[in-house]
């Protein structure tokens, strides 16, 4: 068996095992550890029991900025990532680590990884250029000294995805979260799979109602997610950056080109951009998401809350873009040309919050 | 670095065929700082130029369209002239990208390393678009800053 099928088999028997624990409101299905931070601890001393020096080495790393804004969007063969890679596990190593994201993640947020790093392994076997597609390129990380009251990180990903928590920050720490898919949907065997399904629905349904409000169109063209990572490529050598170097970021301001204000959609748009909200949101185990969530939805919040798109609401064409922009809530999807076949396409995604990207705990450089 | 190499050994090899790893390239503005005058060279992706130009009925020739979007000028707003020595094709991990050599001159009296650089090629259509500004006279390009719409103007001070 694969490792990858390996881990999705574990996340399966997880998930199963887990069942009776306590809801997440906003993932319909329970979790393991709901982001806990007491369950998300205790399964990373499990993981690290399991793990050579050499591995443990490779999993701890300091909280620090460089260390924290070490995701991307790009393949590991363009950007090498950082931490403990998924993929060299054995297989008691790899139902650990997976116990780990099942302790931070919803059984949504888990079952979206699982997908991912097996689109990845598709596009292994489709793709022959060496750049990096594989489900074993995804890497886990803790960030600092795992603790119930002092800052700490555990960061999960690799090309398509970016889960960033911070726990015990000043501030809320499900952000930044990254998450892409390509292809968009593709099978493995017998199965079928769309990691996005869930998201890019939510957030089609949202578009396809504004569309038809004039002012929710947003001016120009999208290639990709505007708040991303930044790449500097100079020819002949490798691409620096590719992580979060513009962090901290800045925001559109004022009212011109941010879409329609949630104020002025009917109810059952209103409901729509809760929907589409909460499909971000619900990624995250509860206890990392849930306040973030609820001060998305509090009336304020969303009474200051712009939501716009751009090209085909219904997705379907490279440069369609949907976007939810509040006080706090930075939330975007785009669909561009896919890398490994660029007759298909395939999503971008992303989850900032304003406030507290990295718990509040990082700063400008 | 142990970790750069195989990540440039597998760049390396990507490079070598049709590598299309990222699907929206960034602009690069590289600055060399001369004694009275400031050479630049200004790549743009072709893939996001045309995005950022689809709905423009006038095809303008990249030298002459940089003229429209791209200048100098001082702090206090007085330009510096502009020349596009040349325009060429390039490549780079499977993005086509077009080059300009350009020159910028102070006006008589200004400092050649104050400047306001504004461009917007490609941002003022393109909403995620970077213009990533660097000095390329040192021994890691450095990154001065960057342009993202609606921000077009970036301070340079050296």
């Amino acid at each position: 068996m694969k490792r990858s099928s390996r881990w999705v088999l574990g996340a399966a028997l997880v998930v199963i095992a887990h069942a009776a624990s306590s809801a997440d409101a906003l993932c319909a299905k329970p979790s393991n550890g709901n982001g806990q931070v007491k369950a998300v601890i205790a399964s990373i001393e499990t993981l690290k029991k399991a793990l050579s020096a050499e591995q443990r080495a490779a999993l701890e790393r300091p909280f620090v900025r460089g260390s924290a804004i070490q995701w991307s969007n790009l393949p590991v063969g363009i950007v090498p990532r950082a931490g403990l890679r998924l993929g060299d596990l054995d297989v008691k190593q790899e139902h650990a680590a997976h116990r780990v994201a099942a302790a931070a993640l919803s059984a949504c947020g888990l079952k979206m990884l699982d997908e991912i790093r097996i689109a990845d392994n598709h596009l292994k076997n489709v793709d022959a250029r060496r750049i990096g597609w594989d489900g074993g390129n995804y890497y886990m990380s803790v960030l600092g000294t795992p603790s119930e009251r002092t800052p700490w990180m555990l960061q999960i990903g690799g090309h398509h995805v970016a889960y960033n928590f911070t726990f015990n920050g000043d501030r809320e720490g499900a952000t930044p979260l990254f998450f892409g898919s390509e292809p968009i949907h593709f099978n493995m065997g017998d199965t079928g799979y769309e990691p996005l399904a869930t998201q890019s629905g939510a957030m089609s349904k949202l578009a396809q109602a504004i569309a038809k409000h004039p002012e929710a169109k947003l001016s120009g063209t999208f290639t990709d997610v505007v708040k991303g990572v930044v790449v500097v490529f100079v020819e002949g050598q490798m691409p620096t950056g590719g992580t979060d170097t513009g962090f901290p970021m800045s925001y559109p301001e004022g009212t011109a080109d941010r879409g329609i204000l949630y104020g002025a959609l009917a109810p059952e748009e209103q409901a729509l951009v809760r929907a589409a909200l909460e499909s971000y949101a619900s990624l995250p185990g509860a206890a990392i998401t849930e306040s973030l969530a609820a001060t998305y939805e509090s009336p304020g919040a969303l009474a200051s809350t712009y939501v716009g798109y751009s090209g085909e609401p219904d997705l379907s064409a490279r440069g369609s873009y949907v976007r939810i922009d509040g006080p706090r809530i930075w939330m975007e999807l785009v669909v561009q040309p896919a890398v490994a076949d660029n007759k298909q396409l395939h999503y971008h995604a992303l989850w900032r919050d304003k406030l507290s990207d990295y718990g509040g705990e990082i700063g400008a450089k | 670095m142990k970790r750069v190499i195989p990540g440039l050994m597998l760049l390396c090899a990507a490079a070598g065929g049709v590598a299309l790893a990222h699907s929206a390239p960034n602009s690069l503005v590289k600055l060399d700082f001369l004694a009275h005058t400031v050479r630049a060279e200004v790549l743009v992706p072709e893939s996001e130029l045309a995005s950022a130009t689809a709905a423009e009925s006038t095809k303008w020739p990249f030298a002459e369209y940089l003229q429209r979007h791209l200048s100098v000028e001082t702090p206090q707003g007085a330009a510096w002239k502009l020349e596009v020595r040349s325009v060429s094709s390039t490549a780079y991990l499977g993005h086509a990208y077009l080059s300009a050599q350009v020159e910028f001159t102070p006006p008589p009296g200004a400092s050649v390393r104050e400047f306001v650089l504004v461009d917007d090629a490609v941002t003022h259509e393109v909403r995620n678009h970077l213009v990533l500004v660097l000095v390329t006279d040192t021994a890691t390009p450095e990154v001065l800053g960057a342009l993202q719409y609606p921000a077009r103007r970036l301070k340079v001070q050296r």
